[in-house]
């Protein structure tokens, strides 16, 4: 009779505009999602419409540990953040949403202040889903008023207690090591975007911080990769960290660049390379000379996992630069070594020459910015000579000549073709 | 964020970023290669290689062009790469060179410092030392003038300080600006670096368009030529197919047509087989038919004979059932007569009894008959055998008449004729008289029990007895066998001791006292005791019915066995003691009389270890009941096996006659043949020799008849006219008639002696 009526009173009504039963259920389930999430109980197509429907700002509580589905945590993040590359978040959009939700909270973490509930209830949450954590950012303890902070939750609480407070940063201990699935760790204790409020004890990593930052690390047994940058570790600091990181069951990359490592430090991380499985190591732009260098050196000779090491910027000198073409004369496993921007000149270039003649394992070696000098440029060209491995080898800036250079780049040139066609062919010669 | 990395450090930044999809597409075709390549060598094995050399060629062009596009991208991507780089390699030296700049500068400005600050302290110590000369001035102006100077060589020293900070505070200054500078710089710098990174993303873009567009057409153009190629292949594989199709209609329209010829050929073949074998079945079927008929003929006329044969056969079962009815009738009236016959026999049975009645009447009769003639027979048996020994005797001496005769001519023969020394022989049978065997001369009982008693008595007494025996068994035959055999007889009454025996014949005569008659009881008083003993046995034993000696071994056996028994049995099994003992005397006359003895020796041994048997006065009776009962029925068997005994044993007697007219031995007997013979040829030659001499005799006779004779004819002229005289030759032979002469009369007299 409802019909009827209908009919009589709307010509233009029709049956085809009143919605299903199951739309207006899943209508329903997604209004009510939050107090009533259904979704394993539906079936296969329902849950589609009911995922794409769903609005992104229900509570993580709700969908954090519910909803899989990549189309909705790819909703959550384009709707959030403008730039979204996955491939950095091993390819998964949850992933990338709870990584970069994780590390915003703690990019405006301002110890004392911010309730530290905030992350510990998130932990549960994310837990099985982060993988990285990349912090470029940490709020020292409020101090003054002056300090502008672009997120809303920093200007929350302001006014705080003065010097007296500790200005230590947020332990990240509690966080990191109830994070089982932690590989990445990325951090860096300073202050982005301060602009005219810039104070240097906003960029103080103390030596608590430190402390509790070694302990998380040597907590986390499945990490793999640890950065620390621009956070003015020095020695003493370097030393604790690396005392922690002895014998470390996963860590196959360190990176400690733009820091304030000097000798002492060097030394330490020299000891670490042959305590743990490090691959890659990368300690540019910090003050090491010739003293470290050559404990690095000592450390090469003698290890067999190190692949990667990076020593840019920084002034190891001759004396440096020849106790680690010593090393490499016997070490096999190296295969890239950055050695730009550290004052090298002739003595150096001519030790390299010998380690070119003899070392088969290194394939990249980059001297940008010494004074070789055109002696030391021939001398490396003599070495190169008979090389076949070598593939890479920057000279920019090194004062060698351009004709040493040329010459220099096609024997590389000529190497890697040779390293191209031997990938290939190596299988086999096969054509598509 | 990587965005916003890149924009503090961006020289690394952008390498991967830039470098990333350089060697990508050239990772991924070398992966995609391995991979297939791999597949294919698993799928082909060896003869990949080959193939692969092929499709080198095939494919060089696009490989070739493939190769140059990325060898020329490959360095447009370092080129750029390096252009990109530079700014960052431009930065580090900047900065290098910054630094040492810097160091320089705060190694002068530590110096200056330095300096400052001794010269400062030099002037410092100079007030202060000044300030220790105030305390000693006293005069107000002086130290109104040193404080004077002092103030104003501190305002130099404040002054110069300030100088030093505004200076350091002018470098500050210098600093921020270079600070801003370089920060402007490195924007600049940034902003380079980001529009090179663009345009250089943009040039890469194009150039591997440019290249993709290049190496697909290079494709395009190789598939075009590899289409054109396998179409002109595959149209000359058809043309050929076509060609070889052809050929094939071409074999195959020849090879039907072959075999249809063939097949023709086998039909009409088979047409003539078919009719040939129609015919011939045709044939067969005639003959079937006609086969056929007979056999119905046949059949008709089986059917008709059974026909016949089965009324024949009605009517005899209807004769025969009419033969059953007269049976029928015959048997009941057989039975009638059955019932009859019972009647009959049970009469005649009746009367059969009746008759056996009086048969056994009179065979009873017939037994007293008998007996008597057995007592006859007995009579005439002994009349016979006295009638023997008289005949035996005769004959005997007849016999020995001729023996001595023969053994005299022996003698004769030896002596006279071959004049051997004659020895007369001994033969046992030469001394025998009267008849062989001998019969068991028995003594009697009482006899044996006087001989027992005495025996006892006297030691002598028993040798006398003995020989008294040996005399009266061997009267007549007197051979060492009879004395063997009667020794061999009493050598058993021996096994008993003469104790045990004495002892048991006066028990017995003692206790058994009430078979004597009263008479001779009376008259026995008188006697001694000896006598008496003797005499009660005599009367028992006549009332026991005791005759022989073997009688009187028997009860002596019989009790000897019943103490035996009685001792080995326990008392109170008394009466099967004496049942058992009737059996022993059962089976001993089963045994027969020869085993009989050697029965007895046996239990006889062993009864006579025990000499000392008490038979108690009681005991007697009982035993001479017992042994009465058994004795009865024995004596019954011992009579006919007695008489059987007495029948004489006449195996010797050929033996002992043969040996009589054996008297000669035959190797004498042989002899005698021989010589017979040997006698009989001398007699032969004798009688020869005889008759030889008449006929020497009326030879002589002959001859001097014929000598005359011939002279009669020689002296005739009878001779002078013959041609051919006989007297020549005759004078050779009557030259010497002697010896001629012997040959014709021999030969006359073998031809006279047939005739």
């Amino acid at each position: 009779s409802y019909y009827i009526y209908r009919v009589i009173e709307d010509p233009e009504w029709s049956l085809a505009t009143v919605p299903h039963l199951t739309e207006l259920c899943l209508q329903h389930i997604i209004h009510n999602f939050e107090k009533n999430p259904i979704l394993d109980h539906l079936l296969p197509e329902h849950q589609r419409k009911v995922l794409d429907r769903l609005s992104t700002d229900l509570p993580l509580a709700v969908t954090a540990n519910l909803i899989s589905d990549e189309d909705y945590w790819k909703r959550c993040c384009t709707e959030r953040w403008q730039a979204c590359d996955i491939s950095n978040y091993g390819d998964s959009w949850k992933q990338m949403f709870f990584e970069r939700h994780l590390e915003n909270i703690l990019r405006c973490f301002i110890p004392n202040t911010t309730d530290p509930n905030q992350v510990l209830e998130l932990i549960p949450l994310c837990k099985d889903y982060v993988r990285k954590l990349e912090v470029d950012q940490f709020l020292p303890p409020v101090q003054m008023d002056q300090k502008e902070e672009r997120d809303d939750l920093s200007n929350t609480g302001s006014d705080f207690g003065f010097g007296e407070v500790s200005i230590h940063h947020y332990d990240l201990g509690v966080l990191i090591t109830a994070l089982p699935h932690l590989e990445e760790l990325h951090l860096t204790y300073g202050v982005k975007d301060c602009g005219m409020n810039f104070e240097w004890n906003l960029f103080n990593f103390t030596h608590q911080d430190c402390c509790n930052l070694a302990v998380a690390v040597k907590m986390c047994h499945n990490l793999k990769v640890f950065k620390l940058t621009r956070s003015k570790v020095d020695d003493d600091k370097t030393r604790l960290l690396v005392r922690n990181l002895l014998d470390h069951p996963c860590l196959v990359e360190l990176n400690l660049s733009h820091n304030l490592i000097r000798d002492k430090g060097a030394q330490a991380v020299g000891k670490l390379i042959n305590h743990s499985r490090l691959q890659t190591l990368d300690l540019c732009n910090n003050q090491i000379r010739h003293l470290g260098a050559q404990a690095l050196a000592r450390a090469l000779a003698e290890n067999s996992t190190l692949t990667s090491l990076n020593l840019r910027l920084n002034c190891v000198e001759d004396k440096g630069g020849e106790a680690i073409g010593r090393a490499l004369l016997t070490n096999t496993t190296l295969k890239s070594i950055h050695l730009g921007s550290n004052n090298l000149s002739e003595p150096t270039a001519m030790l390299f020459s010998q380690v070119l003649a003899q070392n088969t394992s290194l394939t990249s070696i980059n001297f940008s910015c010494n004074h070789l000098g055109l002696d030391g440029g021939k001398q490396l060209l003599e070495g190169l000579a008979d090389n076949k491995a070598l593939t890479e080898f920057n000279l920019r800036l090194a004062e060698v000549g351009q004709e040493t250079e040329y010459l220099i780049h096609q024997i590389v040139w000529a190497n890697r073709e040779a390293a191209r066609l031997g990938s290939l062919q190596h299988p086999s010669a096969k054509p598509i | 964020m990587a965005a916003a990395a890149g924009w503090r450090d961006p020289a690394p930044a952008p390498a991967p970023a830039l470098s990333d999809p350089g060697p990508g597409p050239q990772e991924r075709i070398a992966a995609r290669r391995r991979r297939l390549d791999a597949k294919r060598r698993e799928a082909l094995g060896e003869d990949v290689e080959l193939k692969v050399a092929q499709v080198e060629e095939e494919q060089r062009r696009s490989h070739k062009q493939i190769e140059e596009s990325r060898q020329r991208l490959a360095k447009l991507l370092f080129d750029g790469t390096q252009m990109v780089t530079n700014i960052q390699v431009a930065a580090d030296l900047r900065e290098m060179q910054r630094r040492a700049e810097e160091a320089e500068l705060k190694l002068q400005r530590v110096e200056k410092l330095e300096n400052e600050a001794k010269s400062s302290t030099y002037k410092f110590e100079e007030i202060t030392s000044k300030w220790a000369l105030a305390k000693e001035m006293t005069i107000p102006q002086e130290l109104w003038q040193l404080l004077n100077q002092q103030q104003q060589q501190c305002a130099l020293l404040l002054e110069e300080k300030n100088k030093l900070i505004s200076e350091l505070q002018q470098e500050l200054k210098n600093k921020d600006e270079q600070y801003v500078w370089a920060i402007k710089k490195q924007s600049d710098d940034i902003h380079l670096l980001l529009e090179r990174m663009e345009e250089q993303i943009r040039l890469m873009l194009k150039n591997y368009r440019h290249e993709l567009l290049q190496i697909e057409k290079a494709f395009e153009l190789e598939r075009r030529e590899l289409l054109d190629n396998n179409r002109r292949k595959w149209e000359e594989a058809i043309q050929a197919h076509n060609a070889q199709e052809l050929e094939y209609l071409h074999a195959r329209m020849r090879k039907v047509e072959e075999f249809e010829k063939q097949l023709n050929q086998l039909r009409v073949q088979d047409e003539e087989e078919y009719n040939s074998m129609k015919i011939q079945l045709e044939n067969d079927v005639q003959n079937l038919e006609r086969q056929l008929q007979q056999m119905k003929a046949v059949y008709q006329l089986n059917q008709e004979k059974l026909e016949y044969n089965l009324q024949v056969l009605r009517k005899q079962d209807e004769e025969n059932t009419i033969i059953r009815s007269q049976q029928k009738r015959k048997l009941n009236r057989l039975h009638s007569l059955l019932n009859n016959l019972r009647t009959k026999l049970a009469n005649q049975e009746k009367q059969f009894r009746e008759e056996n009645h009086s048969l056994a009447a009179d065979c009873e009769r017939i037994t007293g008959q008998c007996k008597e003639v057995q007592r006859r027979m007995r009579h005439f048996a002994i009349s016979d055998a006295e009638k023997f020994t008289e005949v035996w005797l005769m004959n005997e001496e007849e016999a020995k008449g001729l023996m001595r005769k023969a053994l005299d001519a022996d003698r004769v023969i030896h002596t006279q004729q071959l004049g051997l020394p004659w020895e007369e022989p001994r033969y046992w049978f030469l001394n025998n008289t009267g008849p062989l065997g001998h019969y068991k001369v028995k003594r009697m009982a009482t006899k044996l029990a006087a001989e027992v008693l005495t025996e006892s008595s006297s030691g002598g007494q028993e040798e006398e007895g003995r020989e008294k025996e040996k005399e009266e068994v061997g009267s007549g035959e007197g051979g060492k066998e009879n004395t063997a055999k009667v020794e061999g007889r009493v050598t058993p009454l021996r096994n008993i001791s003469k104790k045990t025996a004495k002892r048991i014949l006066e028990l017995i005569s003692d206790e058994s006292g009430f078979l004597i008659e009263s008479k001779l009881l009376r008259s026995l008083q008188a006697l001694g005791r000896h006598e008496r003993t003797l005499m009660k046995l005599d009367s028992i034993f006549a009332a026991l019915e005791i005759d022989s000696e073997d009688d009187l071994y028997q009860l002596v056996d019989f009790f000897l066995k019943y103490k035996a028994q009685e001792m080995a049995v326990s008392q109170s099994q008394g009466s099967p003691g004496a049942e058992d003992v009737t059996d022993l005397a059962e089976d001993r006359e089963d045994g027969g009389s020869g085993a009989q003895r050697n029965k007895l020796k046996s239990p006889r041994s062993l009864l006579g270890s025990l000499p000392s048997v008490y038979f108690h006065a009681d005991d007697v009776l009982k035993i001479l009941k017992a042994f009465v009962r058994g004795f009865d029925k024995l004596r019954e068997k011992d009579r006919s096996a007695k008489e059987v005994l007495q029948v004489r044993d006449s195996s010797k007697d050929e033996e002992y006659w043969k040996a009589l007219a054996h008297v000669i031995p035959k190797p004498t007997l042989k002899l005698w043949d021989a010589l017979a013979v040997a006698l009989e040829e001398y007699y032969e030659i004798l009688m020869q020799r005889a008759s030889l001499l008449a006929e020497v005799d009326l030879l002589q006779q002959q001859n001097s008849e014929l000598c005359l004779l011939l002279e009669e004819y020689i002296s005739s002229g009878v001779n002078s006219k013959l041609l051919f005289p006989p007297t020549k030759w005759m004078d050779l032979n009557l030259s010497c008639p002697g010896e001629a002469q012997w040959v014709p009369r021999a030969r006359a007299r073998l031809f006279s002696a047939p005739s």
